[in-house]
């Protein structure tokens, strides 16, 4: 039912083909622009983000850095008068092109909120839930499925005897990992981390900071972030985003040393944001 | 002290004392029908309320009356709760900031305040007037169409509730599910309305409460039943019926039955606000 990557319509910013070898870029972001109700809020948007490593994303508050992320699965299309223009290339085909089925999209690429939201429903099930829409597991294989998921969150040791129960009675940290767990148990290739920590405390944050850093053996991982130090230790690259723009992006240990703009000084020295 | 903050004191003592008035008055007229229905109706309370029926009159009791109520508001409540709660959510998840929406939000809050009698009178006329020719004349009055006007006014309680509780549930678990994949009606049914379950609930209990005590749209559909009945199909009576018939009757002791009926739709109507308030408070456990 999808268009096959032959047929898709490459734009006229022609993309390297090779993008599956190591180090290639995973999802490629070309000229894109975001209008929320007609306010410009992303204003052409160029970036590689590379396979398998984690990719920040900072800048002050209504930057744009959340409404980047958020395209990346097509979330902001469930709110009306939003409207994104240009190219998001993930595996060679553009996502934002209507015809990129929603369903494939969404277990290519999973996302993580700020707030922990587990679904009301048992630890098991909220884990379970998104796999039994995409997939006809058996019991067994269900269960092996659950248990890999919440093994690689972290989580298992603390749940593997609570499964059945309801997973609004797990701390906020808990319930983050269980989002994580839910996230990756579709086996996606893109992780979305919009701002996971926020709401946590320091103890609950360095663990999913400590998951990031293994998942991304897996997972190519993009996480928004408004605290500096947090990216400056749980990732590869960091992209600084002021007013809409994509003002430097490269690799983290240069943004935060040797900054080659003088906007990206500023803010990661605190004069202002 | 200066004349400004005296002045501030003496304000806020005046609004203090106002406003404490105003509640004093609206509860004293609460406690005042609770402590009479109270008095009057225990000491009317006996066994044989229970177990015998109107049609026996003073030496009676009100059993018919209570089974149909019971009958009756069930049907209300079976037709209502259904669509209300698929109405509710269609509104809140669908409709939601649309104009057809608000539209029929709008025409929702009318149908909610539509005079009761109204309600009887056109359930007379689509349900009550068209059976009585189907059957000529077998099957006129009946519990059922009793409980379809008692669903009328449930309706827009629970569209009410339902709408309010599901636009209450935060967006971000909206966007989670739909973050994996899941499509919108998945969403509403298996983890929207399980999220406001206990909201929904207590919609649908209140709305049970608010029909218990309806006379007017039972007296032209349920019309009454001196004898036991519990197939819908047949007249029936009702609590509120019955007490608005033993209320002007002249004897002393109908008098006193109907106290002891108010009596009993009064508890009836506490222990659903009870029960509902407890299903709030039992699932409390919060997003945060």
């Amino acid at each position: 039912m999808n268009d096959s990557a032959a047929t898709m319509n490459q734009g006229p910013v022609a993309t390297p083909q090779a993008t599956t070898s190591a180090g290639a870029p995973k999802l490629t972001v070309r000229d894109l622009h975001f209008y929320y109700n007609g306010f410009h809020a992303l204003k052409g948007i160029n970036m590689d983000i590379p396979e398998k490593k984690v990719t920040a994303i900072i800048g002050p508050s209504g930057c744009g850095k959340s409404t980047l992320l958020r395209i990346f699965n097509r979330i902001y299309a469930i709110y009306p008068k939003l409207e994104a223009k240009g190219e998001i290339v993930l595996d060679g085909e553009n996502i934002l092109d209507p015809r990129y089925s929603m369903n494939r999209l969404r277990s290519k690429v999973g996302m993580v909120f700020q707030k922990p939201v587990p679904f009301p429903m048992t630890i098991f099930e909220n884990v379970a839930y998104g796999i039994r829409h995409h997939e006809k597991l058996s019991k067994t294989d269900m269960t092996i499925r659950v248990e890999q998921a919440l093994r690689s969150a972290a989580l298992w040791d603390e749940v593997k005897d609570k499964l059945k129960q309801n997973a609004l009675g797990l701390s906020g940290g808990q319930q983050q990992r269980l989002c994580i767990a839910r996230a990756i148990a579709l086996k996606p290739e893109v992780l979305l981390l919009d701002e996971p920590t926020s709401a946590l405390d320091p103890i609950a944050t360095g663990r999913i900071e400590q998951l990031v850093e293994e998942l991304k053996n897996e997972f190519t991982i993009v996480i928004v972030t408004h605290n500096m130090q947090q990216a400056a230790r749980c990732s590869d690259q960091t992209a600084f985003m002021y007013m809409g723009e994509l003002i430097e992006f490269s690799g983290t240990e240069k943004i935060f040393t040797k900054p080659g703009k003088k906007q990206t000084e500023d803010y990661i020295t605190g004069r202002f944001g | 002290m200066s004349s400004l903050y005296l002045r501030r004191r003496i304000t806020n003592w005046v609004a203090m004392g106002l406003s404490m008035l105003a509640t004093l008055v609206g509860l004293a007229f609460l406690a005042w029908i609770l402590w009479e229905t109270l008095r009057q109706g225990i000491a009317a309370l006996n066994f044989s309320l229970f177990t015998k029926i109107t049609a026996n009159g003073a030496d009676g009791g009100l059993a018919n009356a209570m089974v149909g109520s019971l009958v009756i508001n069930f049907i209300g409540i079976a037709v209502a709760t259904p669509i209300g709660v698929l109405a509710g959510a269609w509104l809140a998840e669908y409709a939601n900031r649309t104009k057809l929406g608000e539209s029929i939000r709008f025409l929702n809050d009318i149908l909610l305040s539509a005079p009761s009698i109204v309600i009887g009178l056109f359930v007379y006329t689509i349900v009550v007037l068209p059976t009585t020719a189907l059957t000529h004349g077998s099957t006129t009055f009946s519990g059922f169409a009793g409980g379809i006007a008692l669903a009328l006014i449930a309706l827009p309680v629970i569209v009410r509730t339902t709408d309010e509780m599901l636009r209450l549930v935060p967006s971000t678990l909206r966007e989670a599910a739909l973050s994996l994949g899941v499509p919108q009606w998945k969403l509403t049914v298996q983890i929207l309305i399980r999220a406001a379950r206990s909201g929904i609930i207590t919609g649908v209990l209140l709305a049970l409460a608010r029909i218990s005590g309806e006379t007017a749209p039972l007296l032209f559909t349920a019309f009454g039943n001196n004898y036991m009945a519990i197939n819908p199909i047949d007249k029936m009576s009702s609590l509120p019926q019955i007490i608005y018939q033993y209320a002007n009757d002249p004897g002393d002791a109908m008098h006193s039955m109907a106290w002891a009926g108010a009596f009993v739709v009064t508890m009836f109507v506490l222990l659903l606000s009870l029960a509902s308030r407890l299903v709030l408070s039992r699932n409390k456990v919060s997003h945060e």
